[in-house]
């Protein structure tokens, strides 16, 4: 579904990303992982047209992206949850929503998108008309994944949901992107978080520096004594 | 009470004049200096489509309106453009566009008086009084009052009610996050920077009705308009409204009850004292 190939990105003189190459199948849910700096950021929003790659391409579907304007990504069936949520504080949850609807392929049916976002984030059904930016973290980022689904992508890119939340709302959030991918979305996932990143994903990619240094299936990843050293604090999980 | 219903029929104007102002600061994120001068030309062409071409001035709003409207298109795409693109979406747009609109100020006020000449100008439009709770109004101050609430009312309830105006509050609170859900902030840009423009039109149209103006006045309006903005707080819509007719209040009662000289003087005290202990404005949130 989505192909990136031989992908750069450089902040002036800094080489944030460096030939990395990326494919995420219908269907699945593949997640970057690494630390603070890796480029995990730089990767996600190169392919959410927030950043503008030095080289490479991005295939989606056969389209070519990496010309495409941010604003029209979303109506090419692609929803970006970037770091800091990226949600519109000042307007409530009801508003958030709402404009997630904007550009839904399918107009027709936002009352149903509505009602599968409250199913999935009942909080966001009993908070519709709190000013978002009142919310605690867990659910403005309930708040800004219920948003990009308003859109009905096929494909979310996430990154790091679970950024400042305490580990039970992580796991809060990460059973609702379980129940998503149940609905046959695709999900590409930037966590630090890799236990529960791995529990959840179909495959991995390792950054290091801006390079992609590993890939596999979860559950390889999961008992790789490299990885597990490096991500999952020494003892298998 | 003559002086409440003439302060509110000059406030109702004032208000008018600032919506188009703070929609223009606020969405497209452009300080114009140059906005009492499309209130004046605009005000200019109704007195001579009144006086050469007898087009009544409730027509003409109808083709000023648009008119301005495509004005305002025209400028964010041929000047403002190139600054947005330049700034990046940096703070350097606001001194670049001060800069900017400063000099169409003076293009478009050369341009007014060479036209128009330097002499003040005003029309003999509906000037039979009527009759309001005892006070006899002249019927074109009611009906420039009526002009501006409409329009300033039905723009206020777009703004809040609409999928419109949730659109252009979401580019104005957070533009940084208007593109995830598909927004084309440059073009709403330009559309709020045409609608402002449309509003200083509109708000031409009525000072000619009930005023005596010349082509220098722009900047007055400019200025006052931006009193009001700061008063009712930035981007803060009813707040604006509501500063608008107090200021036209204030002025009203200053020039009756003191000195007409005195209003500007007046005006401006009102917006150091707000700048000094109300910086958020009179009915704005402390941020
Ligand atoms: N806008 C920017 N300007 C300059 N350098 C940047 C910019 N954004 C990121 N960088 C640099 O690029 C590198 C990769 O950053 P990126 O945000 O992609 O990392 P990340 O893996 O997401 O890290 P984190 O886990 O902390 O979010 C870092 O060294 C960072 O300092
Ligand atoms: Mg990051």
């Amino acid at each position: 579904m989505l192909e990136v190939r031989n992908l750069s990105v450089r902040y002036g003189k800094h080489l944030a990303l460096d030939d990395v190459s990326v494919t995420v199948n219908t269907g699945e849910m593949v997640a970057i992982l690494g630390a603070n700096g890796a480029g995990k950021s730089s990767l996600l929003n190169a392919i959410g047209r927030r950043v503008q790659a030095a080289s490479g391409t991005l295939l989606y579907r056969g389209q070519e992206l990496s010309q495409l304007p941010q604003h029209l990504l979303v109506a090419s069936g692609i929803a970006l949850v970037p770091e800091g949520r990226g949600i519109f504080p000042r307007l409530s949850v009801e508003e958030n929503l709402t404009l997630g609807s904007l550009p839904a392929r399918d107009k027709r049916n936002t009352g149903q998108r509505r009602e599968l976002v409250h199913a999935i984030f009942p909080k966001l059904a009993e908070r519709r008309h709190q000013i978002a930016g009142t919310m605690s973290g867990g659910e403005q980022q309930m708040v800004a994944i219920g948003r990009a689904l308003m859109s009905d992508p096929d494909l979310l890119l996430l990154d790091e949901p679970s950024l400042g939340l305490a580990p039970i709302v992580t796991q809060e959030v990460f059973a609702a992107l379980a129940r998503i991918r149940g609905n046959g979305l695709t999900i590409m996932l930037v966590e630090q978080n890799a236990r529960a990143t791995l529990a959840l994903a179909d495959r991995a990619y390792l950054l290091e520096a801006g390079r992609v240094t590993g890939s596999g299936t979860a559950s390889d990843l999961r008992n790789d004594p490299a990885v597990v050293n490096a991500f999952l604090g020494g003892s298998a999980a | 009470m003559t002086t409440l219903i003439l302060g509110l029929v000059l406030g109702g104007t004032y208000a008018l004049l600032a919506l188009g102002l703070t929609i223009q600061y606020g969405i497209a994120r452009i300080m114009n200096l140059a906005y009492g001068e499309i209130t004046l030309a605009a005000a200019f062409v109704l007195v001579f489509l009144f006086q050469a071409a007898g087009i009544s001035p409730l027509a003409a709003i109808l083709l000023v309106g648009p008119l301005g409207y495509a004005i305002g298109w025209a400028l964010y795409a041929v000047m403002m453009r190139p600054l947005v693109a330049r700034s990046g979406g940096g703070s350097r747009l606001e001194v670049d566009s001060i800069l900017a609109t400063f000099g169409l100020l003076f293009v478009i006020q050369g341009l007014l008086l060479m036209v128009f000449g330097s002499n003040f100008t005003s029309i003999a439009y509906l000037d039979q009084g009527i009759s309001v709770f005892g006070v006899t109004v002249a019927l074109n101050r009611l009906l420039a009052f009526a002009v501006c609430v409409i329009a300033g009312g039905a723009l206020t309830l777009a703004i809040s009610r609409s999928r419109w105006g949730l659109v252009m509050r979401a580019v104005a609170l957070t533009p940084s996050s208007a593109p995830l859900v598909g927004i084309d902030v440059n073009r709403v840009a330009r559309q709020a920077f045409a609608l402002g423009s449309a509003l200083a039109a509109i708000g031409g149209t009525s000072v000619a009705m009930y005023q005596t103006f010349s082509a220098t006045d722009g900047v007055v309006f400019t200025m006052k308009a931006l009193v009001i903005v700061i008063m009712g707080g930035v981007g803060n819509v009813p707040g604006v409204l509501v500063a608008g007719f107090a200021l036209g209040l204030v002025e009203t009662f200053v020039a009756t009850m003191i000195d007409p000289g005195l209003t500007l003087a007046a005006t401006f005290a009102i917006f150091l004292g707000v700048l000094l202990w109300r910086p958020q404005g009179i009915f704005g949130r402390r941020a």
